[in-house]
């Protein structure tokens, strides 16, 4: 371990990847970053590998602090992001010079912020995956003076003369806003609900504040099913949409258990979850009915933005000499004590 | 049913990351069979964009990444598996690679170890102590790895009645925790929320992270519970659950879990 960030407000934040994909097999939920475009985003703008492990900033506000250089990059919901107290753009590659303080203030209108590092920070991985499990109680969740190891660092990058943002990538963001509409397909058990299945598409729902990585618990208008036969239990796919109990709707997301006995109703899409990682409590839910293929062709297009934004940055990055010298360079190794 | 013949499979549409397939033929066992052979070719066949998959007893539910597989390819691409597993229906090992292992699961019945074994006796009309010999009576055959934490999933003992789920549900059940529902029986590997009836603790550790795969069982495994006094709990704590010995039926390699048993971390 060579730089080290000091986390000096921990808010509610833990290191993820996109996920423990290997683990649903074994009865271990994926989990991961729960708004994945987002996390994608963050590690492209950090030139990352999608999947380096990256800090995910929960609702509340954090504070951290590093001994060395470092270029970032803030994705997610819409926040203050500061540098040193100076206010610094979300959505690109930011620098921080060693010993500033690196804050994350405010989050609104969504829930969740993705904080890159470019070279990443040290995880334990289980599975191949940093990802945090709650159930088994593995992971990676920072607290007040939590260290996080670097490997790299990058000198600053400063427009040289006016101290004004030197990058514009103009990714495309995420619309964010307190009445989400939620693309699903029908579910595998459609049929289970009868005609009561269209309910989903007639009013809005309103999120709980009992939600969390696990699933959403949404109130409304609930659909109903016909029969009460036992169900076997049965993998679920995230996203699954389900009806457990009279009072709520359950959308299932990254941590959810992989076997349940509930009917699947309808399964909101790939694009739709990352909309649901971004719902707070009392936000306004509409779903939307599309089809496999539409759903399929969505989720290829978002990844052509992300591919076309990875493009652009390691171009920007070679120029600047980032992931090459001189801008960059490994950090010495430690001295044996 | 002639045994060369391709499973009759049905595959459900599951959003736009995965595909449930449900085995449909009129004999569970060669359901559970399907699924799970299906399942374990799908793990090894390589295919990019293929996540893996989840069998339970008589589906399997597929998980890909849409940006490089679309569901109709995944659609074709498990037709043609089944098929391929037709020709290999004769073939008992399947695609997996060991034989099943046999699995000795010391449990503390009761008290505070199992606090709903008395409402589970009184529920089947039954005494407490027949409760124990029927649950300790068979070995049970692992069918499926459930929430939480990979949960050996099992058809539950020889009880008179189906067993129902508590009405309040607890908040936190111990790892170790023997429980029963309906007709089937379970182990919680991990401490988490659950609303089966807990009857008993198994000292032993179930799940480790340090260890890959977490658990040591699969489907298919056999496993057994023996009962221990109350008193001798505390001295099988650390020890991890190994396999006993591989099951006669299927001779394999010796397995180095099996060396390890009762040696603790």
């Amino acid at each position: 371990m060579n730089g080290r960030i000091v986390v000096e407000q921990p808010g509610n934040s833990v290191v993820t990847d996109l996920g423990r994909f290997r683990g649903p097999r074994f009865g271990l939920p994926v989990n991961g970053a729960l708004d994945q475009f987002s996390a994608r985003a963050a590690n492209i703008l950090a030139g990352n590998g999608d999947n380096a492990p990256l800090l995910e900033v929960t609702a509340l506000d954090f504070r951290m602090r590093a001994d060395q250089d470092l270029l970032i990059a803030v994705t997610g919901a819409p926040l203050t992001l500061t540098v040193g107290g100076r206010e610094q753009p979300q959505w690109e590659p930011v620098s921080v010079r060693a010993g500033e303080a690196v804050a994350i203030r405010g989050i609104h209108t969504g829930l969740r912020a993705y904080l890159a590092i470019h070279g990443s920070v040290d995880a334990p991985l289980l599975m191949g995956s940093c990802a945090p499990d709650t159930v088994i109680g593995f992971g990676l969740r920072l607290g007040e003076g939590t260290v996080l190891g670097i490997q790299r660092s990058v000198a600053p990058l400063r427009q040289p003369y006016f101290d004004i943002p030197l990058f514009r990538l103009g990714l495309e963001r995420p619309v964010m806003g307190s009445e989400l509409v939620v693309e699903v397909t029908d579910g595998p058990d459609v049929a289970e609900f009868g005609g009561s299945a269209d309910l989903l598409f007639a009013s809005g729902y309103t999120v709980s504040g009992r939600s969390n990585h696990i699933g959403l618990r949404l109130g409304g208008e609930l659909p109903e099913r016909m029969s009460n036969a036992e169900v076997l239990s049965r993998g679920v796919p995230v996203g699954a949409v389900e009806v457990p109990n009279r009072e709520e709707l359950l959308v299932l997301h990254r941590g959810r258990g992989v076997t349940a006995g509930y009917p699947v109703l309808a399964v909101a899409t790939s694009l739709g979850l990352d909309v649901l990682a971004q719902a707070r409590p009392g936000d306004i839910v509409r779903f939307r009915k599309t089809t496999v293929a539409e759903a399929t062709l969505a989720y290829r297009a978002s990844m052509r933005q992300l591919e076309s934004l990875r493009t652009t940055v390691n171009t920007v990055f070679k120029l600047l000499g980032v992931g090459d010298e001189p801008g960059w360079r490994e950090l010495p190794p430690a001295i044996a004590i | 049913m002639s045994t060369n013949t391709a499973p009759a499979v049905e595959i459900h549409e599951s959003g736009d990351s995965a595909v449930r397939v449900v085995a449909v033929s009129a004999d569970p066992e060669r359901n559970w069979d399907t699924v799970h052979r299906l399942a374990g070719w799908l793990d090894t066949c390589g295919a990019e964009g293929l996540h893996g998959a989840v069998p339970t007893y008589d589906s399997v539910l597929v998980e890909f990444d849409p940006a490089l597989v679309s569901a109709k390819q995944l659609r074709a691409f498990i037709q043609l598996g089944t098929r391929q597993l037709g020709l290999r229906q004769l073939d008992l090992g399947g695609s997996s690679a060991r034989g099943p292992q046999e699995f000795e699961v010391p449990v503390a019945y009761g008290g505070d170890f199992g606090p709903d074994l008395e409402k589970v006796a009184e529920q089947q009309g039954i005494t407490v102590d027949e409760v124990i010999a029927l649950h300790s009576a068979n070995s049970y055959t692992i069918r499926c790895m459930g929430a939480p934490a990979g949960s050996p999933m099992m058809d539950g003992p020889d009880f008179p009645l189906p067993v129902p789920r508590l009405k309040d549900p607890r908040l936190s059940v111990p790892a170790g925790a023997i429980a029963v529902a309906g007709r089937q029986a379970v182990i919680a590997p991990a401490t988490a929320p659950g609303g089966w009836c807990v009857i008993g603790q198994t000292p032993l550790t179930v799940l480790d992270l340090g260890r890959d795969p977490l658990v040591p069982y699969r489907p298919g495994d056999t496993l057994r519970f023996r009962p221990i006094s109350h008193e001798d709990f505390d001295g099988y704590v650390g020890t991890r659950l190994a396999a006993v010995r591989p099951l006669d039926l299927h001779p394999v390699e010796p397995q180095p879990a099996a060396a390890q048993q009762g040696v603790a971390l």
